[in-house]
């Protein structure tokens, strides 16, 4: 589904990305780890097309199309979903209107009339109630005064009510509580499906506790250093990120 | 170069021309005030930014002429459109003439309606360009609400102007006073049509009487060559209310004066407004607030979106006299510039002369921030459709201020057009 082959990548200069290459198949769940400024938000940010990101070689390839010359909003329609790290407060702006805009504009993209306002309201509501999440926060401003743990459940609810072919979850887990950390795994594991394709980057082993990936990369210096099984999250607790740095300059 | 200049011959003789009606004398002292005083130019600080020249040219070519005005088939359809909008009971004038079916028929328990050449009483006129609409005004509205009176539903007063195959200029002059007790809503809505260019004057004064609210609605829809300056003057009484909102959606060259004299204590005035302003554009809205007497609240928030090569200009002045203890006043002015031609020009005062005050100020002129757009472009909203939810939002929070609730969908439309409008403008 994902093919990202010899990808370099730079902000403002400084090159971030620096030949990575990874594979992600439908049904799969990968988990992306790595220090701070290893690369793992960056990498998120040009799946998603952020401008500020200069892709300066490599070829980024998703269900057989060039990702890298399509706008964000094509990706997005296409099926890419990015969970930020930190979701924009957009004060003024409903969060029910967003989540229809966005369902609508896939929709659009696909040929499908628009959603009918019931059948969303039905649909956003069953989506809230698996996340825990309170009802009256689909009337609130997107995000606008929301808590950590509610911003990264409307992150989970915005990908539930958008079902992407491949989400990429950029530190979905920092910062939650425990309730919060259950009801976001709770959120993905809903959606764990044959033909989509999950990848949750995380600082933590955390969140593998409860979404149980089936890879675990890790990053350092802008390129996968290691690649394992499960396991390889709980090595990594235990040994810490010094051990795949030694081991991937050794 | 020399600041544009009346032809005053010209406008003597208009002023002749008009009837010798209980207005004539008005028209005559104020031609001599606006003679001897002149227009305002840039020197005086309260026009730095906002040069007359325009609408004066305007005049001058208008005054060669003989006056237009609007077929009946266009007015009747921008007055059906706009009645039809928003709920109120009307009242309009057009090319600066009180259409009479809609003054006569004027019947509401606690209202009446009287033209200003009724009642012979001198009009005001000391203001700038106040004098212009004196010397020039056929007549007026006087809207009287009697004591105790809350008529349910708003008075709405709507300006038509047509120009369509050469210059148009016209005045309007709404006197409004609210007795003791009383509390009404007002929606001011100006609109015109045709391509030739246009000035409309206006100026409107509000008095409040003792425990009276008045809430207020402007909107300002004019077409794309046509030109206003208008100016309010609230003078509010003991523990009375007033709130206004301005909404500047259209028009060439936009400049409204808003003034309010508190002098009695315990006044709450709130005044909120938007302008959006595109291609040529050049919108100044220059508020005051005179705390004469405390304690008070004064409270403001403007807005701006401002692209492709306009001008919007804010200055809000609050002045808190000596004595003036538990003054209350508050200002802000957000804008975004869309473009980078765009200008804006803000400007908040604040004179206090009074121990006991809380006053405060902000302002901010920004872009559209560029990771919220991202954001939505996640979630399949076109660039495009991403700035007009960004704009929508930043409009919003002055709509959702506006104190008449059953326009706010109508308002919401209008802006939505009009930003839509901009946004293409700006090259988005």
């Amino acid at each position: 589904m994902l093919e990202i082959k010899n990808l370099k990548a730079s902000i403002g200069g400084t090159e971030i990305l620096r030949g990575l290459s990874l594979n992600v198949g439908a049904g799969e769940i990968h988990a992306i780890m790595g220090p701070n400024g290893s690369g793992k938000s960056t990498l998120a940010q040009v799946i998603a097309g952020h401008a500020d990101y200069e892709v300066l070689a490599g070829t980024v390839t998703y269900m057989g199309k060039n990702l890298l010359d399509l706008e964000p909003e094509e990706r997005a329609r296409e099926g890419i979903f990015l969970g930020f790290q930190y979701p924009v407060e957009i004060p003024g702006v409903n969060n029910a209107y967003l989540l229809k805009a966005a369902v609508n504009a896939k929709r659009k993209h696909q040929g499908l009339p628009e959603i009918d306002a019931f059948e969303f309201l039905k649909l956003a509501k069953e989506k809230m109630a698996l996340l825990d999440m309170d009802p009256k926060l689909l009337n609130r401003g997107v995000n606008e005064g929301f808590s950590g743990g509610e911003k990264k459940r409307n992150e989970i609810l915005q990908m539930a009510m958008l079902e992407p072919k491949l989400a990429i979850l950029d530190e979905t887990d920092s910062g939650l509580d425990i309730d919060a950390l259950r009801a976001v795994a709770k959120g993905v594991n809903a959606l764990r499906s044959p033909d989509r394709a999950i990848v949750l980057v995380t600082h933590y082993q955390r969140l593998l506790g409860y979404v149980e990936p089936d890879r675990v990369h890790v990053l350092s210096q802008g390129k996968i250093a290691r690649s394992g099984d499960k396991t390889l999250a709980l090595q990594l607790e235990e040994k810490g990120y010094d051990w795949v740095r030694e081991a991937a300059n050794g | 170069m020399k600041p544009a200049a009346l032809s005053f011959e010209a406008l003597r003789d208009a002023v002749e021309r008009l009837p010798d009606d209980r207005l004539a004398s008005s028209r005559r002292a104020a031609l001599a005030h606006l003679a001897e005083h002149g227009l305002p130019t840039t020197r005086n600080e309260d026009w730095k930014y906002t040069d007359l020249a325009p609408v004066i040219d305007i005049s001058n070519r208008w005054l060669q002429r003989e006056r237009e005005t609007a077929p009946s088939h266009e007015r009747e359809k921008m007055v059906e459109q706009v009645c039809r909008s928003i709920d109120a009971d009307w009242l309009v004038i057009c090319d600066g003439a009180i259409d009479n079916r809609f003054a006569t028929d004027f019947e509401q328990p606690g209202i009446s309606v009287t033209r200003l050449s009724e009642h012979g009483g001198e009009l005001q006129f000391g203001m700038p360009l106040s004098d212009l609409n004196a010397a020039l005004l056929q007549d007026g509205l006087r809207i009287h609400i009697a004591g105790g009176a809350t008529p349910s539903r708003p008075v709405g007063i709507l300006l038509i102007d047509h120009a369509a195959t050469s210059p148009g200029m016209s005045q309007a002059r709404i006197e409004i006073e609210l007795e003791a007790n009383s509390a009404a809503s007002f929606v001011e809505y100006h609109v015109s049509s045709g391509a030739a260019d246009h000035y409309a004057n206006t100026v409107t004064t509000l008095r409040l009487g003792d425990n009276s609210r008045a809430d207020c609605v402007r909107i300002q829809n004019r077409a794309g060559n046509h030109s206003q300056t208008g100016r309010l003057s609230v003078v509010s009484g003991r523990d009375s209310r007033f709130r206004h909102c301005a909404f500047d959606l259209g028009g060439k060259f936009i400049r409204n004066d808003l003034h309010v004299d508190i002098a009695r204590p315990g006044a709450q005035v709130e005044f909120n407004g938007l302008y959006l302003a595109g291609d040529q554009q050049h919108i100044d809205n220059h508020t005051r607030a005179d705390h004469r007497v405390g304690p008070a609240t004064s409270t403001q928030e403007y807005r701006g979106i401002v692209a492709g090569s306009a001008r919007g200009v804010w200055n809000g002045k609050a002045i808190v006299y000596e004595g003036a203890d538990g003054t209350d006043a508050s200002q802000t002015n957000h804008n975004l510039l869309l473009s980078d031609k765009a200008e804006v020009d803000a400007k908040p005062e604040l004179e206090i002369y009074a121990d006991d005050v809380k006053c405060s100020h902000g302002t901010t002129v920004g872009e559209l921030d560029e990771t919220a757009l991202f954001y939505l472009r996640t979630r399949g909203l076109s660039e495009h459709e991403a700035k007009q939810v960004l704009t929508r939002a930043f409009a919003q929070a002055i709509v959702s201020k506006s104190p008449i609730a059953s326009m706010h969908d109508t308002l919401a439309d209008r802006i939505a057009d009009r930003l839509a409008n901009l946004l293409q403008g700006a090259g988005a």
